[in-house]
This record gives C-alpha cells, structure tokens and sequence, in this order.
C-alpha cells in the first residue's frame, strides 16, 4: 500500500513522529518524562517490537500497552516489565553499560548538547533567586552522562539554543574538547542525536559542535539556522525529513494521547 | 562539611540504641505526626513524583504545623507541592527552609507553581542533585557509609553548590564523584501492604522507599490495607521494609490519593489539576482559591477519610477503573483486563 502523508499537523506531533522513527530496534533506551515517553510508545508500537525500554523509577522492558504513562513512575511503565525495582537499580544499569540510549529532552540546549533544566539566570550569583527556576535534574544528568549514548529532544526556538547555557544540568559533550568527557570521568560516550520541532541534528566528529542532518517539512536550512542563537555546521548531504503519515498521526491522536498531555499541549512562548 | 538531619555516625549511634524488638506498631496518624516530626526536622518524603505520595502523612503535619523543615527527596510532585501551599498561606504555621532534591514539579500535570514562587524569591535554600544522587545517598545511608561513589553527573553545574566531592579514584585512577549519605530524622512513606509490626510489602515500582526508610531516624508508615502477619511472612522475598525499621503503622486507605497507587488507583486526573491551578493563581498573586483549596479539603476535615470525602465518589471510582497495575497478592501478576485505557490491538505493524 503507498504510504499516505499527513497534510495538517502540529510541531509537537512531528518531533514525536521523528523521535519515534530515530530509535533504533533492539536496543535498550532509558527515556525521561515527557516527549521521549510518547515517542517511545509510538516506536514500541510502530517500529521497534524489540525496544526495551527503562524508566527510572524502576521498570526495564515493559510492554507500553496500557495507555500513555502519565508518569516515568506510574503503573502503566510496569506493564509486562521483565525486572522491576527501584531507582538506584535503574541507574545502576546505566553506569554498568546496559543502558544503549538515554532518550531525554531539556529547556535550553549549546553547541556541544549541555543540557539545561535547572535554572534560568545568572549562575553561581543568583542560584538561590534565579529570575527563573525549573524543574531540576530529575534523572536527565544521570542518563546524559552514563547511558552509552543519548538521544535529545528539544523545542527549537532560538533562545532554547544557546553558545553558553545558563545552568549545564545534563554534561554533553562538555567544552568540545577532545575526551572532555572522558577527562570528566564520564563512562558514556555523549549525544548522539537532536531531535527538534524544525531539524535533525547530530554532532562534528572533531569539533563536537552541532550539525544539521536533515530539516523537518515546512523548513529550510536558513529557517532552522535562523531559529539556533549559535551557528550550525551545514554539511552538504542535508536532506527534507519525511513527513508524518497518516497513520502515524492517528496513533498519536487517537491511540497514544487522546487527550494531549504532551502532545497537544500549547507550547509556552 | 556539614550533615543535615543526622550525621553518618549519629545514625549509626542512633539505631544502634534503639528498641527494634517485633511489636505491635499500629497507631493514629495524628499520634504518630505529633510523637515523631519536630520543627527543624529533616523528612525524607517517598514515593517518586505523584506516585505513592505520603499525601496523608503530609496532610496531616499540614494540619498539626511544624516549622524550618528541611525536605529530602529524589523526585516530588504532589508532597512538597501540599506543604510549599501550607507555607505560603501562613509562614508561622508551617515552614521548609531547605530541599535536598533533583526534581520538583508533576510531568504531565505541569511544573510546580509553588516551586517557581519560593525560588524565584529566594524563600528556600536549594541543594540539587541527581535523581540517582538522592537515591544513592539514601542507599548509603541504608548501608552504614558515610559516602556512595557514583558517576553522574560529572561535568554538570550540580556539583558546584552541593557536597559532592570529585576525586581521583584510588583503583583507576580516573574522577570518581562522591555523595554524602542522607540520614533523615522521619521518612514518611505509603505503601499498599504492612502488618502490625512495620513490615511492608510493596506493589509496582519500589522507588526508594526501601532505602529511605533504612536511612532515616524513624519512620511513619502508612497503608492501603493491614494484612496478617502469617500471610506476610509466607513471602520473606516480598518484604520490602523489614518491620524494624519503621516505628509506627496506620491503616489509611488511599494514603496517597490523589496521586497514583499501584495496583489501588492511577491519578485523579480533575484533582490534580484543580490543585495545581490554585496553586498557580497563587503564583501570580491571588491566593484565594489556595486558601479555600486548604479550608475545605485539610484544616476543615479531621483525616484522610475527611478529604476523601470531599471528592464525588464517580471521581474516586474512576481512577480505579483505569488502573492497570498488577493487584494485590503476592503471587500474583494478573493485570487488569484492558478497557478503553489500553491500545495494544489499535496498530498494525
């Protein structure tokens, strides 16, 4: 059957379709709160049978079968989990070498893939009164520096990307430096994808800076640059990302997240 | 440095000292709240995000009042949300001057509007850390260390404002970070199954529960249902929290409501954000509705039982239909039938 592209759908929805058909099969990949947890859904259900996923607090290789986990901790992550415990067993894996990816997403992001999800201000003055806080950590600096790769999601506006970050919550690859991360005491070797709401984004095998891979539908290599507040390395092999299909959009609005909590959400400005 | 809560030897002292002879430990929450937490005291708070939240225990130190709390958790949402209203609302009531944390809001329900307010106006002390940084001190707490040597998150801003110190491990010669133990004075914790004597039996994910409890002081208990003691000990390997580490059991059926309870109910989808949006018109300066929100569902009613009240029994009954944890026997690993919930015969591949 020809395959059917979806004509009429949100930025959200395509970041999920891309996080979704980046995730390779087979593979163990520890996915945070948020995006990753519904782009992985959809992966276990469309693409990778074999996906194991992990989440934090405690379940390895659940069936995600039940209904959008609301939650990296609520009952529908334990579905058909093949090993269920507790947090330290879960980031005993990555630091171990179990864990292939860790899938996480972060408010502000550098060249090098620093993830920022702490504070937003002048850090170290003003870390007791930031102008604004977040969430913090959570588990995101734990996969950033101990699965063997990760795997980025991002909302791309241009005060998102950043030369320097506020508050490094989650270590990329450092200060680009040759084994910066391995210098660090790091065990896993860094970010290995950038999956945003306008591109795909990987990262110079020197310099460690990032590049684009591919543009997403309704963007150009200018629109996606104009949109980064540092400079993109623009190899000459860019290529159009292939649209959602419809069926991919189906699941996501029917099946997975009917009633939007992370999809149809209104991006904050 | 300086330890909050007790110190690794204090801890050790402490326990060591301690009566852990098998009684019976069943009390009144309000009992066990008055007898145990103390102004200045340091909470260890279970549970992960709004997944089995101590939300009755802390409803009722809400109630009671402490003052200068220091509160050390992995990853809170409803817990320190609760206690953060109850500050703002009156400052000489109740009050946390300090968190130990890595993550402070509730996922799909939104970020924390109370977190915001007290950071932003520097009403709290921060110390952040790591999911598996808080899990792990708590683990050597649990373990008699004065420290846990872990590998993330080298390299993050984290380690400039907490006590985590890197040094050169002496084996590999490579940067090796370490994490101060966390030995709280009370954890507070809900589980679904205990019996008169503390022992605890979880369902779903553990979290940390296990090893706060073995890292704190005391620890306050409470439980969807109190199971007998034979029936608890037919499964030695599905104890969780051995009875000596806890000091006082109450029997609160939906303890963490309105948070996720395995195997019991999922969230309450309206509660939460009705919660939440009070808490956020709080944020942006009109503190009526979190005042009403407290009058009517904590100070105005005695216990948990009260709350629930308070809630339309469809509401309650509902996320009880959508729950898909496993249910209660321990040897069982029977989902419940998938409704409309489920989505697993919705794809082709």
């Amino acid at each position: 059957m020809e395959k059917q592209y979806h004509d009429d759908f949100t930025v959200q929805e395509m970041i999920v379709v891309a996080g979704a058909r980046t995730l390779p099969d087979n593979k163990v990949i520890f996915a945070g709160t948020g995006l990753p947890m519904v782009a992985i859904t959809l992966a276990q259900l469309k693409y990778g049978p074999g996906i194991v996923p992990v989440f934090e607090a405690g379940a390895v290789g659940p069936s995600l079968s039940c209904g959008l986990p609301l939650s990296v901790g609520d009952s529908r992550t334990t579905y058909k989990a093949n090993y269920l415990l507790g947090l330290n067993s879960a980031f005993e894996l990555t630091q171990r070498g179990f864990a292939d990816f860790g899938f996480i997403g972060g408010a502000e992001i550098d060249p090098y893939g620093n993830l920022n999800s702490t504070m937003m201000g002048d850090f170290n003055d003003s870390y007791q009164k930031p102008k604004t806080r977040l969430p913090g950590s959570g588990g995101a600096s734990d996969m950033a520096c101990s699965c063997e790769q990760t795997i980025i999601i991002m909302v791309h506006e241009k005060r998102r990307f950043n030369e320097k970050l506020s508050y490094v919550t989650s270590p990329g690859y450092l200060d680009g430096s040759p084994n910066a991360r391995w210098n660090a005491g790091l065990a896993g070797q860094g970010p290995y994808r950038v999956i945003t709401t306008k591109a795909i984004l990987g990262f110079d095998d020197e310099t460690r800076r990032m590049k684009l891979i591919a543009t997403l539908p309704g963007e150009t290599v200018n629109s996606v640059q104009d949109a980064t507040g540092f400079e993109l390395i623009i190899p000459d092999d860019v290529y159009p990302f292939e649209p959602p299909t419809v069926e991919e959009i189906h699941l996501i609005r029917e099946v997975i997240d009917p009633r939007g909590y992370f999809v149809k959400k209104k991006i904050k400005q | 440095m300086y330890w909050t809560g007790l110190s690794a030897d204090e801890a050790r002292k402490f326990t060591a000292g301690k009566d852990k002879s098998k009684k019976d430990k069943r009390t009144t929450l309000k009992e066990a709240v008055k007898k145990y937490v103390k102004d200045g005291d340091n909470l260890g708070i279970a549970g992960f995000v709004n997944g089995r939240q101590p939300i009755s225990i802390v409803h009722e130190i809400i109630r009671q009042g402490r003052k200068n709390l220091t509160l050390s958790f992995q990853s809170s949402g409803l817990s320190i949300e609760y206690l953060a209203g109850a500050m703002v609302l009156d400052e000489k009531h109740l009050s946390i001057s300090r968190m130990e944390f890595a993550y402070w809001a509730h996922e799909a329900f939104g970020i924390s509007p109370l977190f915001r307010h007290l950071a932003e106006n520097g009403r709290i002390e921060l110390e952040d850390w790591s999911n598996y940084n808080m899990s792990a001190r708590f683990k050597a707490g649990s373990m008699g260390l004065p420290f846990i040597p872990c590998r993330s998150p080298m390299g993050s801003d984290m380690i400039k404002r907490n006590r985590a110190k890197v040094i050169e491990c002496p084996f590999t010669h490579r940067p090796i970070m370490l994490l101060p133990a966390s030995h709280p004075n009370v954890a507070v914790i809900h589980v679904q199954e205990a019996d008169i004597y503390g022992n605890c039996r979880i369902q779903g994910p553990l979290f940390t529960c296990p090893e706060i409890a073995m890292a704190s002081a005391y620890t306050i208990i409470t439980c969807e249902r109190l199971i007998d003691h034979d029936e608890m000990v037919r499964f030695p390997n599905r104890i969780n929290i051995p009875f000596f580490a806890v000091d006082a059991v109450a029997e609160v059926p939906f303890g963490s409501y309105p948070g996720n309870c395995h195997g019991v109910h999922y969230f309450d989808e309206k509660h939460i954000p009705e919660f939440r949006a009070a808490c956020e018109k709080f944020r942006k300066g009109d503190a009526a509705a979190l005042k009403e929100y407290y009058d009517t569902y904590i100070f105005s009613v005695e216990n948990t039982a009260g709350f629930i009240d308070r809630i339309p029994f469809s509401q309650i009954q509902h996320t009880q239909i959508i729950e898909s944890g496993i249910g209660l026997a321990a040897d069982s690993n029977t989902s419940r039938m998938k409704g409309d919930e489920g989505f697993g015969k919705a794809v082709s591949r």
